[in-house]
């Protein structure tokens, strides 16, 4: 309910505290100066992707102050851990972040690996790299059609989703699902790819290279997309640090850091590809890494496919579904689509873990839009929202 | 990799006719691609082609039997029913034999995780490819799969494994897969 | 018979000519939703309208039915006269604006000797609307849209003015149908090829005028939700869909017949022609909406002042010159 009259549209913030709203516009409100509107986006928002809600302070079309305001999606992933075996917590994993699951079952499973000392076989590595790497492509075309999405420009998400059907008949093949996909096993993957999982991606990588062409011409050459972008919400290494921001933001803002690298896990220090680092910290900088970041995934799934070894897909006796953890603690960190995802298992070597903490690389990176959208026109804002690449699921988990 | 905005008045005009150029080079794009055929799948019309749902994990159903078709391989040891993490799986055992008397599975709860399907010993339970399966009441999801067996067994023998009504139409699929080089999207998901 | 100046005969014309008008903006706003679903379909390379009628044709009719049957919902607290005083003034004026629009040699409503002047005078009204629209309807994002409606309404009407003029100096003229009859039948004896900087300044403020993407920022989705109409539901709202879509009749019209030869073709002159050219700059506007990303609004304004304004007024000075050595 508002008070928003008609006949004196800023009445309700003269007296501070009078506000009708939730707690959370009402203690916004208090800080807010008179004469400022006060603009919930979200929950219900065009641009907020999902069941995000930022309150903002608006002076004109100048946000003041913003405060995401999260929860509306919350599941309770942590605590359903506890009360599921190691095993039938995999497929949540799938349902964290729905555009890549295979990060996450990628973290999960491999910090219960590290736990109990499994080492999954050759080929369960490379088909493990296989579909991390295409999913982080779907997940990043998802990402950049919604983002020009929010930038005003319809037609990008559909061609953006045309090229990720490919990638979900692809991952279909071997996953059985197309989204909530779990792939993972521990000690290895749940099923080995057919002549045409791998003749599909042969098929695909060249294709995705001449899509990627397109996109150029259609939106990252845009003049309009340009000025939209360039020299807005600049995210500087110091802010994402104190933000604990990860992935291609941090990248974007000069840091070279990126777990497949910085701290190699699985096979990925067998591969040749580069971590695109931009020289520029604003939206323009993460647009860019992103998408240099696909043609690079597309380098590593092309070596992975070339290399990968015959032999089995999982250990023998690999752990089964009543299997427990034996009692002791794992942090296992992977690279996901939107940065670094982590996963804290700690067991007692009872029946279920004692509790498992998920590190959501959105959260962190959610967390710098208050700070980076200060100052900044509306439109703006919502371009920086988008530009974080969020994916509320996974934050409210 | 940025254009820097130069006070200059030149370069300012030049930057803006590059950027005029570039929202012709845009038209051009969408423009073309107007004239190209659709990739969608209607779906009444169209179905997806079997073969790529090969592996696509559908509500479970119970295989056949290795000697008589219509008798399940469920010897009713309750692991997949203990590894479920839902709990949609329902078994009683029967009273003569080790052969389940009812195989209740719930779809509303599965997550098609595949726990229970890598778990049974005498792999009696497999994915289907049931990409068309419609219900209007929860009740009609849980699914009796020993009716289910025999009435597939009573439909004919074992294989193909894919749908009829799917392989009817692949002439109608076949051009546009020719034109997207590759896979069809499975029913327009995701494309309205 | 006359009363003040206006024969009976005129105007019985113009009350004939206003109902074909609601007639054509009716079944005009009707193509163009589909043509604009199908045009967004096959670029995004999807079918569009499919079920409804052969090759989906009788979507848009149902769904104007749809929006007739809707409820109304008043929000609370809204000024209720200007609330449903602004889909209707909206709509309305652009009735008065098809009125010295030539379609065809005869078929004018009426030869006013200022046309252009009257098209300009109530091309202000739907700026009105929009105002009063997100102004009564007690809505934050219609405000914030209102407020983008004027401001950038009034800052484009500038250089379309300015544009417009430039062919009235050329012509001689502020009477249509002489503006039309000073081009020639062919092509390249039209005047967007004498005036082509007056073009395209008048293509780049027709999407602005008409509030379509890329300069659709009254509405703009990702940041207004809808903007000025985010309250409006049913009929509301399917008027100042009319309203859009009349405007950008409107404004095809206008362009057809400053630049683009009105009536007169290669082959045969006649209103067939009038109606080509006018389609194909709807269609225009329909292909860039579904290319382009939208512009920000300081950058909108900046385009308007920075660019096209001095941009037409040396495109004016130099018409003058030009003019007056020849």
């Amino acid at each position: 309910m508002s008070n928003f009259t008609f006949l004196n549209p800023f009445a309700v913030l003269d007296e501070p505290g009078t506000y009708m709203g939730d707690f959370f516009s009402n203690n916004f409100a208090k800080k807010a100066q008179a004469g400022n509107v006060i603009l919930n986006l979200g929950p219900q928002h065009p641009s907020t992707h999902g069941v995000l809600r930022v309150i903002v302070e608006l002076y004109g079309e100048y946000v003041l102050r913003s405060e995401p305001i999260l929860g509306y999606l919350h599941r309770s992933h942590e605590k359903m851990a506890e009360h599921k075996t190691a095993y039938g917590f995999l497929p949540n994993m799938g349902r964290v972040d729905y555009l890549n699951a295979i990060g996450w079952n990628w973290a999960y499973t491999a910090a219960c690996e590290q736990l109990a000392g499994i080492e999954p076989p050759e080929r369960a590595e490379y088909l493990r790299v296989i579909a991390a790497e295409l999913n982080r492509i779907a997940s990043h075309l998802v990402w950049w059609g919604a983002f020009v999405l929010d930038l005003g420009a319809f037609t990008p998400i559909l061609y953006a989703f045309d090229d990720r059907e490919w990638i979900c008949d692809i991952l279909q093949r071997v996953t059985g699902s197309r989204l909530t996909m779990n792939y993972f096993r521990f000690g290895g993957v749940g099923a080995d790819g057919d002549d045409r999982f791998f003749s599909l991606i042969r098929e695909f990588i060249p294709l995705m290279r001449e899509r990627l062409k397109m996109y150029k011409a259609l939106v990252t050459d845009n003049v309009i997309l340009r000025r939209r972008l360039e020299g807005i919400g600049p995210m500087d290494a110091d802010l994402c640090l104190r933000y604990g921001a990860t992935g291609p933001l941090v990248r974007a803002a000069g840091v070279p850091r990126d777990v497949r690298k910085s701290v190699p896990y699985g096979i990925y220090d067998r591969f040749d590809y580069n971590i695109p680092v931009s020289p520029v910290n604003d939206n323009f900088g993460r647009y860019w890494v992103r998408m240099e970041e696909i043609s690079e995934s597309l380098k590593i799934v092309e070596q992975a496919v070339e290399r990968i070894p015959p032999g089995k897909i999982i250990v023998d006796k690999a752990p089964k579904p009543a299997w427990k953890l034996p009692p002791g603690e794992s942090v296992y960190s992977v690279e996901g689509a939107r940065g670094e995802i982590c996963v804290h298992v700690i067991s007692d070597g009872g029946k279920s873990p004692y509790r498992v903490k998920l590190r959501a690389p959105g959260f962190s990176n959610l967390s710098v839009f208050a700070e980076a959208a200060q100052g900044t026109i509306l439109a703006d804002a919502i371009a920086i929202l988008g530009s974080l690449d969020l994916v509320i699921p996974e934050i409210d988990r | 990799m940025r254009g820097r905005r130069d006070s200059k008045m030149i370069s300012a005009i030049w930057d803006n006719l590059k950027g005029l150029y570039s929202l012709l080079v845009g038209m051009w794009v969408t423009g073309r691609y107007f004239f190209q055929p659709t990739k969608t799948v209607h779906y009444p019309r169209q179905t997806v082609d079997p073969e790529d749902l090969a592996a696509y994990r559908g509500p479970l159903e119970l295989t056949r039997g290795k000697d008589d078709e219509s008798k399940t391989r469920c010897i009713s040891c309750q692991m997949c029913a203990k590894g479920c993490p839902g709990n949609c799986i329902t078994i009683v055992k029967g009273k003569e034999g080790k052969s389940p008397s009812t195989w209740l599975y719930d779809y509303t709860l599965c997550c098609l995780c595949g726990a229970c399907v890598e778990v049974c010993p005498t792999a009696a339970i497999d994915f289907s490819h049931r990409l068309y399966l419609v219900s209007v009441t929860r009740e009609e999801l849980v699914l009796d799969l020993l009716a289910d067996l025999q009435k597939r067994v009573a439909a004919g023998p074992l294989k193909p494994k894919a749908l009829p009504e799917a392989a009817a139409d692949k002439p109608a699929a076949a051009p546009r897969a020719q034109d997207a080089g590759g896979p069809e999207p499975a029913a327009g998901k995701g494309e309205g | 018979m006359e009363i003040s100046g206006i024969s009976i005969l005129s105007l019985v014309t113009i009350i004939v000519a206003c109902l074909l008008v609601i007639a054509l903006m009716v079944v005009n706003a009707l193509v163009m939703v589909y043509v604009e679903r199908k045009g967004s379909g096959f670029i995004q390379r999807r079918p569009g309208p499919y079920e409804v009628g052969p090759w989906g044709t009788i979507q848009a009719a149902c769904d104007a039915m749809k929006l007739l049957a809707k409820e109304l919902f008043v929000p609370a607290n809204v000024d209720f006269f200007l609330y449903f005083l602004a889909p209707v003034l909206a709509f309305l004026p652009v009735l008065a604006l098809f009125i010295p629009i030539p379609f065809g040699p005869f078929l004018t409503t009426l030869k006013v000797p200022d046309g252009v002047v009257l098209i300009l005078a109530f091309a202000g009204f739907g700026l009105l609307a929009n105002l009063l629209a997100g102004y009564a309807s007690n809505n934050k994002y219609g405000i914030l849209g209102a407020g983008r409606a004027v401001s950038q309404g009034v800052a484009y009407e500038i250089p379309m003015i300015l544009a417009l003029l430039a062919v009235v100096f050329q012509t001689g003229s502020m009477n249509l149908s002489e503006i039309v009859e000073a081009q020639g039948s062919a092509p390249w004896r039209w005047n967007f090829l004498c005036q082509p900087i007056a073009f395209f300044i008048y293509l780049v403020t027709l999407v602005a005028e008409t509030n379509r993407a890329p300069f659709d920022l009254p509405e703009g989705e990702s940041e207004l939700t809808a903007g000025f109409h985010t309250e409006y539901s049913g009929m509301g709202f399917a008027l100042f869909f009319l309203a859009e879509y009349a405007n950008m009749l409107l404004v095809s019209f206008v362009c057809a017949t400053f630049f683009l030869g009105g009536y007169k073709g290669p082959i045969l002159d006649g209103f067939w022609w009038t109606f080509i050219k006018a389609y194909a700059v709807m269609w225009f506007i329909v292909w860039i909406r579904w290319t382009f990303p939208r512009v920000r609004f300081d950058q909108l304004l900046n385009i308007n002042w920075k660019w096209l304004l001095p941009l037409s007024i040396l495109n004016l000075w130099i018409t003058a010159v030009v003019i007056k050595i020849v």
